[in-house]
């Protein structure tokens, strides 16, 4: 190989990398909520969405700089994540596995109907002076927004971490998710815990909304693809494993780039599905887990 | 795994159910005559009626809910329109057979592709099936959309057809009478499958799969008869709904939610009954068109709110809430 041909993969990696961080924050959402109560969350993507448009709307009202809706978003994703779980997902009782997977799918088709009522088809975008800047690092460029957008996710992951493991709520979280009925018996509050869990996992995807929008356009259907994308990444890392999750969005993220830019930029989104398909086949505890793991 | 009633038997036509299946077949043999004008609307509502029905033999008896049902009404109507058109087709694949045919090769591919699918994923349990399905469907939506021989992104076209014993395919009324078959077909085949061997091993397997085995079934074959069944089935309505099109691209046609639509009616009608995904079809069809002028194109809006209301409040569907209504009634006299 030449040296353009070796920038060219590590251009092409570091960008797979950034996105793939993304996919990792998105599928962490998606798998804390699996792990805790083991509800496939449909509804993933359009809450996503919801982040965009929040982004968006705040933009083109007030002219408020994309980053700073997280302080809009996060709240707010996390309080409708809390609601829907303490007064939908709770009421479906043992019919959860089932029941959860197609509530979720009503919830999605009602958050992206109404972001079509609200907003129109047309695909939108935000224009930010520095969305186009780019930064240069041994010859590989890397945008601004996409390593603001990667660092968003380090932090997000990291505080997570924080919480679970260094916190009191943290332990009836992973006590939740080991034994709901044992703890509950030690005084835990699990229903509580649920819609906290639910919260944190909706305010992720939320989270990821905003910090894609100064990359992307957006639509209301986006969080369709967005949905997929998240379960490839939690099946990649085994349903419910929360570093599963992240290794499996980075996953994500460089087998699509390194393909669309060594196979065919056509079937992009085809190299996850087809990953996840051999994982589903092969390995249906996910790439690196042993079993099913609890958070 | 499913909020469904334990085993049934085929219990004696009641009352209810009689006057539900005459009240509704009048409706369907009279509509072409009254609502000449809605034309449209009566065929699209027959074939994703059928499609429901068909989605059930999998989704309802055996229990496996798929949403990637579109990529098999997919291979209906690419297969149907490819034989119509075979300068598309690379020459070994020319057949000087009438284009109809192609709705029996549809079908044929259909099954298979059901076979291969469900051989490898039913061994997964619960939601691991539901993800494959979607997964399945989107690979094959991106092969639609970036083959040169499926038209692409553009899609296809249907060419004119040869009459068939005499009737012009692109007639309305014949559209709407072949799919009223399509209907009824559907239907026979869902009440012989409840009333045979199969119909009770598939029960028995969605119920409990462990009892299923222990009683000498093979749980894994019943399914993936169930899904062959199923996808033949859609297959033949897939190359219906090209004829009724005569124009369809990728991005509509193949798109994860028609494969929402079909599960959505026939959970919401009642899975687990012979007339639930019909009326769950004619319900949300009707429902659809309704608001379609109030919400113009967010009409699934009220597909979400449906699906939320009966997951919450009647977990056994609309026929489920009948059933329930009946035998109050029947303890009440």
């Amino acid at each position: 190989m030449d040296s353009t041909a070796v920038t060219a993969f590590f251009q092409t990696l570091v960008q797979g990398l950034l996105t793939g961080g993304l996919y990792a924050l998105i599928g962490t959402g998606l798998s804390l909520i699996f792990g805790v109560m083991r509800v496939i969350n449909f509804a993933h993507g359009d809450f996503l969405a919801i982040g965009m448009f929040i982004t968006l709307a705040l933009f083109k009202t007030f002219n408020i700089d994309p980053y700073l809706s997280l302080l809009v978003a996060a709240p707010l994703g996390f309080g409708l994540g809390y609601v829907i779980q303490r007064f939908v997902l709770s009421r479906l009782g043992d019919r959860l596995g089932e029941g959860s997977m197609l509530a979720t799918l009503g919830l999605g088709l009602i958050i992206s109907n109404s972001l079509l009522l609200s907003f129109g088809a047309q695909p939108q975008s935000i224009n930010v002076p520095y969305a186009i800047n780019t930064f240069k690092m041994g010859g590989v460029q890397v945008s601004i927004p996409l390593l603001i957008a990667g660092l968003g996710t380090v932090v997000a992951i990291a505080g997570l971490n924080l919480l679970l493991y260094r916190t009191e709520l943290g332990r009836a979280i992973r006590a939740t998710a080991q034994n709901p009925l044992g703890a509950e018996l030690q005084g835990v509050k699990t229903t509580r815990i649920q819609a906290i869990v639910f919260g944190l996992g909706v305010a992720f995807a939320a989270i990821a909304g905003v910090l894609l929008m100064p990359l992307l356009y957006t639509f209301p259907t986006v969080g369709e693809n967005y949905t997929t994308k998240a379960f490839i990444v939690t099946v990649l890392g085994g349903l419910g494993n929360l570093p599963g999750a992240v290794v499996g969005g980075l996953v994500l993220g460089v087998i699509e780039s390194l393909g669309a830019f060594y196979v065919s930029n056509n079937y992009r989104d085809a190299y996850g599905l087809i990953a996840f398909l051999l994982v589903l086949l092969l390995r249906p505890e996910g790439l690196f887990g042993k079993t099913v793991k609890r958070v | 795994m499913t909020a469904v009633p334990a085993i049934t038997r085929p219990r004696a036509l009641t009352f209810g159910n009689v006057w539900l299946s005459v009240g509704l077949l009048a409706v369907l043999l009279i509509y072409p005559f009254v609502f000449d004008k809605a034309m449209n609307f009566g065929i699209s509502t027959l074939l994703f009626a059928g499609f429901a029905m068909s989605w059930n033999i999998l989704g309802g008896w055996a229990g496996q809910t798929s949403l990637g049902h579109a990529a098999l009404l997919g291979v209906g109507a690419y297969t149907m329109t490819l034989l119509a058109t075979p300068e598309r087709l690379p020459a070994f694949l020319q057949s000087p057979l009438a284009p109809w045919w192609g709705a029996l090769i549809g079908m044929v591919l259909a099954a298979l592709l059901a076979a291969v699918w469900g051989g490898l994923t039913f061994r997964l349990q619960g939601s691991y099936f539901v993800l494959s399905t979607i997964a399945v469907a989107l690979v094959i939506r991106l092969v639609a959309i970036n083959s040169d021989w499926t038209g692409g992104a553009e899609g296809l076209f249907m060419p004119d057809l040869p009459r068939l014993f005499g009737l012009d395919l692109f007639d309305r009324q014949v559209e709407y009478w072949l799919a009223f078959g399509f209907v009824v077909l559907t239907v026979l085949i869902t009440h012989l499958i409840r009333r045979s061997r199969m119909g009770y091993a598939l029960q028995a397997v969605r119920e409990d799969e462990d009892g299923a085995r222990a009683l000498g079934i093979d749980p894994t074959r019943m399914k993936v008869l169930a899904f062959m069944l199923s996808a033949a089935l859609t297959a033949l309505g897939g190359s219906l709904y090209a004829i009724y099109l005569q124009a369809f691209e990728p991005h509509t046609l193949l798109e994860l939610p028609i494969s929402v639509q079909i599960a959505l009616m026939a959970i919401i009608g009642g899975r687990t009954t012979i007339q639930g995904p019909l009326i769950g079809a004619v319900l949300l069809s009707v429902f659809g068109e309704v608001f379609r002028n109030v919400f113009s194109s967010a009409n699934l809006l009220i597909y979400g709110v449906l699906i939320l209301l009966v997951t919450l409040f009647a977990p056994a569907g609309i026929m489920g809430l009948f059933q329930r209504a009946g035998r109050k009634l029947g303890t009440a006299r």
